[in-house]
C-alpha cells in the first residue's frame, strides 16, 4: 500500500515556476480566445480593434454545416488510423531495439535521429519528389517488384489515396519520438524480473503482458494520448502535401477546415469557434487514455 | 548458446532491413544536396550523385542571414530546452509523488494546454507580446515556446517517474538525505532516459517551429533558422532545391549533435553515479 | 557540481538574448520609416540596388530618418499583415507590397490609407496599367499605387521548331495548335513529350481562352453578383480550351496545377517545347538550351491579335494605422517614379505605366490582358479552388462544359454575394 507524501507547501513550490509561465502567457491569449468565438470579428473589427458581440452564433453556424460533420468524421478515421499505426509500429522497433546487437542498434538510433531532424517541409517536398506522377521512385519500384503496373499512376487523384500519402509521411516521422521514448521506458523494466519469468518458463508475449507491460504502462498511455492530439489537430503535411489548391470540402482535415473557414477568409470570430470546438473533440477522444494515466499514478 | 546468435543475427538483418527504409528519404535529401543543378531537374531520378558538386553548400553558407539565424536558433532552442526540463522536472516530481489540493486542476491544465489548437492563438499571443515590447524578440519566442514545452515535458516526465518504486528514495531519506536530495540524486538518473527523450524532443520541435517564429519575428531583425529556410522557398520565382537540401542537411547537424551529446551525458553520467537499489 | 555548468550555460544565453533585444532597441532614437516587400528583389542584386538607391534618395531628403525594410513570403505574408494591425501602434507598417488579387477585401475594411489627395505626386499616374490602376481602387478612391505587374507569354525551343518545319512565329491560335502538333509528331520517341507544357487545372491559362471570345468570370448588375462562365461566349471560350488541351496534352495533365513540376524543369529537362508562363521563365530552362531559348507572345483564336494574358502584379499601399503617411507617399513615389520603373522593367518586370513600356515581348503580352473580378470574396473563391475543380471535370469529361461551367457559375455568384466577414 502506498501512501502519498502530503506535506505542506513543497509540492506548490514545485509547480509554481511551470505555473506562472504557463498563466502569463497564455492566460490573456486563452482568455481572449473565449471572447472572441462570441464575436464577429473580421477584418474590420481587427483594424478596429472592436468586435462585435453575437454570442453563440459561431458555434451555431458551425454546428448546422454539413461540411463540419463530414470532416469531423473523416479526421476521427485518419486520427484513428494514424495513432494505431504509429503506436504499433512504434512499439514493434522499440522491441527490436532491443534484440540488436549494439552496432546495429547505433545505426537504427542515428536513423531515426535524423528522421526526426528533418523540418516539415522539407519531409513534404521528398514526399512529393517520391510520389511523383512521371518520376516517382514509387511508381518505378512497385512496376519493377510486379506488383501492378503503374506506369504514371497519381497517387493524389482520390481521397483515401491523397491520406494513404499523407498517412505514410506521418507515421514516418512521428515514429523516432515514439520508438526512442518506448525504447527508454523498455530500459527501466527491471531484467531481473524478465529473467525470473523466463526462468520459470514463460512464453516471450507471456513475459511481456506480465511483466513489460505494466512498467511501460504510464509511457504508453502518455504516447496515445500525444498522439490522438497531434494527429487529429496536424496541418502542414496534409496541407502542403496534398496541395493548397487541392483542399476542398470532399478532402478537408479539421486543422484545414479551421485555416480556410476561420483564418482564410478572415473570419477570427468563427475561427475562435472552431478551435475551441476541436479542443473539446480532442478532449472527448483522448479522455480514456489520460483518466487511465491519472489512475495509474494515483495507486 | 548459438541459437540465441542466430536469432540475434536475425534481429540485425531485419533491423538493417528497418534502417534502409527509414534513412532512404533522409538519404535522398543528403544525395540531392551534393547533386548538380541538371541532376536535380531531371524527369529521371538518378539514386547517386553522380554530379558531384560543392555548390550548394557554399551558396547557403554565403546567403545572408544564414549564419547568423543559426546562432539566434541554437540561443532560443537551447535556453528553452535547459528551462524546460529543469522546471518540469520539479513540476512532474510534484504530481508524480505529492498528493495536493488542486492536484487534478495542474493535471487538466497540463493535458489541456497540448490540446489547444496554435493557431487560434497566435493573433492574441501576438497582440500580448506586442504591449510588452516582447515582438521580434528572441526572449519573447523562448517564452512562447517555453510555455508549450513546459506541459509535454511535465506530462511525460510524470509517466517515467511512476514506474519507478518509491522505496528507492525512501531508503535514501532513511539513510538521511533530505526528500529532495533523495529526488535529485535517486530518481532524476533513473528517468535519465526519459529526460533524454524530453529533452531531444524540446530541442528538436523548438529548432523546427516555424508558426510562431513567422508570426512573431517578422516584424523584428532577428530570425530564427526555419524563417530563413522558408524564405528560400517563398518567392515567385524559381526554387533551388540544391540549396534548400543543403540547408536542410546542414540545418540537422545541430540536432544529432545534441542528441548525441545528450545522450552521454545524461543517459550515462547520471546512471554511473546512481545509488543501486 | 554538475548543475553548476548548466546554470552558467543558462546565464550565458539569458544573457545573449538580453543583449540582443537590447541592441534592437537602440534602433529607434531616430525616425524609421518600416518598408514590407516580398521576398522576390532579395533573389536579384538589380533589385536590391534599386531598392537601395531609392532609400538613400529618402534618407538624404528627411534628415533623421532611416527606412527598415522586411522582405515577406507571399504564403503568409498577409497573416503578418493581420497580426500587425490587431496588435496596433508601433506595429503597424508604413508601406506594404500586396499582390493585385488580394487588395479588394482590405480595401473594402479601411485597411488602407486614401491616397487620392497625393495621386499627383505619383509619376505617370495618368498612363498606370488598367489591370493595376482597378486593383488600387475602390469606391473611386485611390487606396494603392501600382508597383509592378507580370504577364504572360510562350517561351520555346525554336530549334525545335525549326526541325518541324515551322516557318515563322503563330499569329493565330489555330496556327499554334497546328505547330505544336508538327512539333509533337517530330518528338514521338521522347518519353512523356508534351509540346505544349499546360496544367490542366491551372486557371490563369484557361480563362484566357474564356476572355479571347468575350466572355468573363462574374458582372456586378448594380446590386449583386452574376456568374457568367456559363455565358453563350464564356462557354465558347472554354471548349476552346478543351480543344486545344485535347490536342496538344497526355491524359495526366489533367489534374497538373501547371506549378508542380516547374514548366521551365519540364523544359530543361527536354520534355516540352514551350511553356506559357511567366517571361523570367528564361532564367531557368536549362544550359543545355540557352542559345535556343526564345519567346513570343501567345496569339489569339482571332488572327493578328494576342491572347488576353492575366495581368498579376503588386500594388504599394499605406496602412490605415500608420503614422508616417507622408513619408511614406514619399518613399512609394520615389520607388515607382520614372527611373525606378524603367529599372523594374530591366529586370523582367512589366512596369506600372503605359508610357513606360517598351517593345520587349514581356511588355507587348501585356497589351490584352484580363483581371479577376473586383470583389471583396474573390479570394474565398480562389481559396475553395471552384475554378480548378471547374476545369477538372470538364476536361476527364465527368461533366460537359455547360454543365461544369454552369455549377461553377452559381458557386462564385453565391460566394461573391456573401455579406462580408
Amino acid at each position: 500500500m502506498r501512501q502519498r507524501l502530503t506535506s505542506g507547501a513543497t509540492p506548490y513550490l514545485l509547480v509554481l515556476p511551470m505555473l506562472l509561465a504557463i498563466v502569463v502567457v497564455l492566460g490573456y491569449p486563452i482568455v481572449n480566445l473565449v471572447e472572441l468565438s462570441l464575436q464577429q470579428y473580421g477584418l474590420f473589427q481587427l483594424i478596429n480593434h472592436h468586435g462585435i458581440y453575437i454570442g453563440l452564433v459561431n458555434f451555431s453556424t458551425i454546428f448546422g454545416d454539413s461540411v463540419f460533420w463530414h470532416t469531423l468524421i473523416r479526421t476521427v478515421l485518419f486520427t484513428a488510423a494514424n495513432v494505431g499505426l504509429t503506436m504499433g509500429l512504434g512499439m514493434l522497433l522499440a522491441l527490436l531495439l532491443e534484440r540488436v546487437s549494439l552496432a546495429v542498434r547505433l545505426l537504427l538510433t542515428v536513423a531515426l535521429v535524423l528522421v526526426w531532424s528533418t523540418p516539415p517541409v522539407v519531409g513534404v517536398e521528398i514526399w512529393q519528389w517520391m510520389t511523383n506522377v512521371q518520376n516517382g521512385v514509387l511508381n518505378y519500384a512497385l512496376t519493377q517488384l510486379h506488383l501492378g503496373n503503374f506506369i504514371q499512376h497519381n497517387w493524389y487523384t482520390t481521397t483515401v489515396s491523397q491520406y494513404a500519402m499523407v498517412t505514410s509521411l506521418l507515421v514516418w516521422g512521428a515514429l523516432p519520438f515514439v520508438v526512442i521514448t518506448t525504447y527508454a521506458a523498455l530500459s527501466q523494466v527491471p531484467s531481473e524480473l524478465v529473467e525470473a519469468a523466463q526462468l520459470d518458463g514463460a512464453s516471450a508475449p507471456r513475459v511481456f503482458t506480465a511483466v513489460t507491460l505494466p512498467v511501460i504502462r504510464p509511457v504508453l498511455l502518455i504516447l496515445t494520448s500525444l498522439s490522438i492530439i497531434w494527429d487529429f489537430g496536424v496541418f502542414t503535411q496534409p496541407f502542403l502535401l496534398i496541395g493548397p489548391d487541392q483542399q476542398n470540402p470532399s478532402n478537408y482535415l479539421m486543422s484545414i477546415y479551421l485555416y480556410v473557414e476561420g483564418y482564410g477568409q478572415t473570419n477570427f470570430g468563427l475561427g475562435a469557434a472552431i478551435s475551441i470546438v476541436m479542443l473539446a473533440i480532442v478532449a472527448v477522444l483522448s479522455v480514456f487514455y489520460v483518466r487511465a494515466m491519472v489512475r495509474v499514478g494515483d495507486e | 548458446m548459438s541459437r540465441k546468435r542466430s536469432t540475434r543475427t536475425g534481429w540485425n538483418i531485419v533491423g538493417v532491413g528497418v534502417f534502409l527504409v527509414m534513412v532512404f528519404p533522409v538519404y535522398w535529401m543528403i544525395s540531392t544536396a551534393f547533386k548538380s543543378d541538371s541532376q536535380i531537374n531531371s524527369y529521371t531520378p538518378s539514386w547517386l550523385p553522380t554530379q558531384f558538386t560543392l555548390q550548394h553548400f557554399r551558396t547557403v553558407m554565403n546567403t545572408p542571414g544564414f549564419w547568423s539565424d543559426v546562432t539566434n536558433s541554437l540561443i532560443v532552442v537551447l535556453v528553452t530546452v535547459v528551462i524546460a526540463v529543469g522546471l518540469s522536472f520539479f513540476a512532474a516530481v510534484a504530481l508524480a509523488r505529492y498528493r495536493f489540493g488542486g492536484r487534478k486542476l495542474v493535471i487538466v491544465l497540463v493535458i489541456g494546454i497540448q490540446m489547444l489548437p496554435q493557431t487560434g492563438l497566435l493573433i492574441p499571443l501576438f497582440v500580448l507580446l506586442a504591449r510588452y515590447h516582447e515582438v521580434g524578440t528572441l526572449s519573447g519566442l523562448v517564452l512562447v515556446y517555453l510555455t508549450f514545452a513546459l506541459p509535454f515535458c511535465v506530462w511525460t516526465l510524470r509517466g517515467f517517474m511512476i514506474a519507478i518504486p518509491r522505496e528507492l528514495e525512501e531508503a535514501a531519506m532513511v539513510d538521511g538525505a533530505s526528500r529532495l536530495g533523495a529526488f535529485v540524486r535517486i530518481l532524476l538518473p533513473l528517468i535519465a532516459p526519459g529526460l533524454v527523450a524530453t529533452s531531444v524532443y524540446t530541442f528538436i520541435t523548438s529548432w523546427n517551429e516555424y508558426l510562431f517564429a513567422n508570426t512573431l519575428l517578422r516584424t523584428g531583425h532577428h530570425y530564427t533558422i526555419t524563417l530563413w529556410l522558408s524564405d528560400l522557398t517563398g518567392g515567385q520565382r524559381a526554387i533551388d532545391w540544391g540549396a534548400v537540401m543543403a540547408a536542410s542537411t546542414l540545418i540537422s547537424i545541430p540536432v544529432v549533435v545534441f542528441f548525441l551529446l545528450v545522450q552521454r551525458r545524461i543517459a550515462y553520467g547520471l546512471t554511473a553515479g546512481a545509488v543501486k537499489a | 557540481m554538475k548543475f553548476r555548468g548548466l546554470a552558467l550555460l543558462t546565464a550565458a544565453l539569458t544573457l545573449a538574448i538580453g543583449v540582443a533585444t537590447a541592441s534592437s532597441a537602440f534602433a529607434t532614437t531616430t525616425h524609421t520609416l518600416t518598408v514590407w516587400l516580398q521576398v522576390d528583389p532579395q533573389q536579384n542584386t538589380a533589385w536590391m540596388a534599386d531598392i537601395a538607391s531609392t532609400d538613400s534618395a529618402f534618407e538624404a531628403a528627411n534628415p533623421g530618418w532611416t527606412v527598415s525594410h522586411q522582405y515577406l513570403p507571399w504564403g503568409t505574408h498577409l497573416q503578418t499583415l493581420d497580426t500587425a494591425l490587431a496588435a496596433g501602434g508601433s506595429n503597424v507598417p508604413d508601406v506594404v507590397e500586396m499582390g493585385n488579387t488580394e487588395m479588394t477585401k482590405y480595401m473594402a475594411e479601411g485597411a488602407f490609407a486614401n491616397l487620392s489627395g497625393d495621386k499627383s505626386q505619383f509619376a505617370n499616374s495618368s498612363h498606370w496599367l488598367g489591370g493595376l490602376t482597378a486593383s488600387s481602387t475602390y469606391n473611386g478612391k485611390l487606396y494603392g499605387v501600382p508597383y509592378y505587374a507580370g504577364s504572360r507569354v510562350i517561351t520555346y525551343r525554336s530549334d525545335l521548331f525549326a526541325k518541324a518545319g515551322v516557318k515563322g512565329l503563330p499569329t493565330s491560335l489555330a496556327q499554334f495548335q497546328t505547330d505544336l502538333t508538327k512539333v509533337a509528331s517530330k518528338e514521338k520517341k521522347v518519353k512523356g513529350f508534351a509540346p505544349l507544357y499546360v496544367g490542366g487545372e491551372d486557371w490563369y491559362t484557361a480563362l484566357g481562352f474564356v476572355f479571347d471570345y468575350n466572355g468573363s468570370i462574374a458582372k456586378y448588375n448594380g446590386h449583386k453578383w452574376v456568374g457568367t462562365l456559363d455565358s453563350k461566349n464564356s462557354i465558347k471560350g472554354l471548349t476552346a480550351f478543351q480543344q486545344f488541351f485535347d490536342a496538344t496534352q497526355p491524359k495526366s495533365s489533367i489534374t497538373a496545377n501547371g506549378t508542380t513540376p516547374t514548366p521551365y524543369s519540364v523544359f530543361a529537362e527536354g520534355k516540352t517545347s514551350a511553356n506559357y508562363g511567366p517571361a523570367w521563365y528564361s532564367c531557368c530552362t536549362g544550359k543545355n538550351y540557352t542559345k535556343v531559348t526564345k519567346q513570343f507572345v501567345m496569339p489569339s483564336h482571332s488572327k493578328g491579335k494576342s491572347m488576353p494574358g492575366f495581368l498579376g502584379g503588386s500594388d504599394l499601399v499605406v496602412p490605415a494605422g500608420s503614422a508616417n503617411e507622408t513619408q511614406a507617399v514619399q518613399w512609394i513615389a520615389d520607388y515607382t517614379g520614372t527611373t525606378s520603373e524603367k529599372a523594374l522593367d530591366a529586370i523582367g518586370n512589366i512596369p506600372n505605366a503605359t508610357n513606360l513600356l517598351t517593345n520587349s515581348v514581356n511588355d507587348r503580352a501585356a497589351a490584352r490582358s484580363w483581371f479577376v473580378p473586383q470583389a471583396v470574396n474573390w479570394v474565398d473563391v480562389e481559396n475553395a479552388n471552384v475554378l480548378p475543380t471547374m476545369l477538372r471535370s470538364i476536361l476527364s469529361r465527368q461533366l460537359t462544359v455547360k454543365q461544369a461551367a454552369t455549377v461553377a457559375s452559381e458557386q462564385i455568384a453565391s460566394t461573391l454575394n456573401q455579406p462580408a466577414s
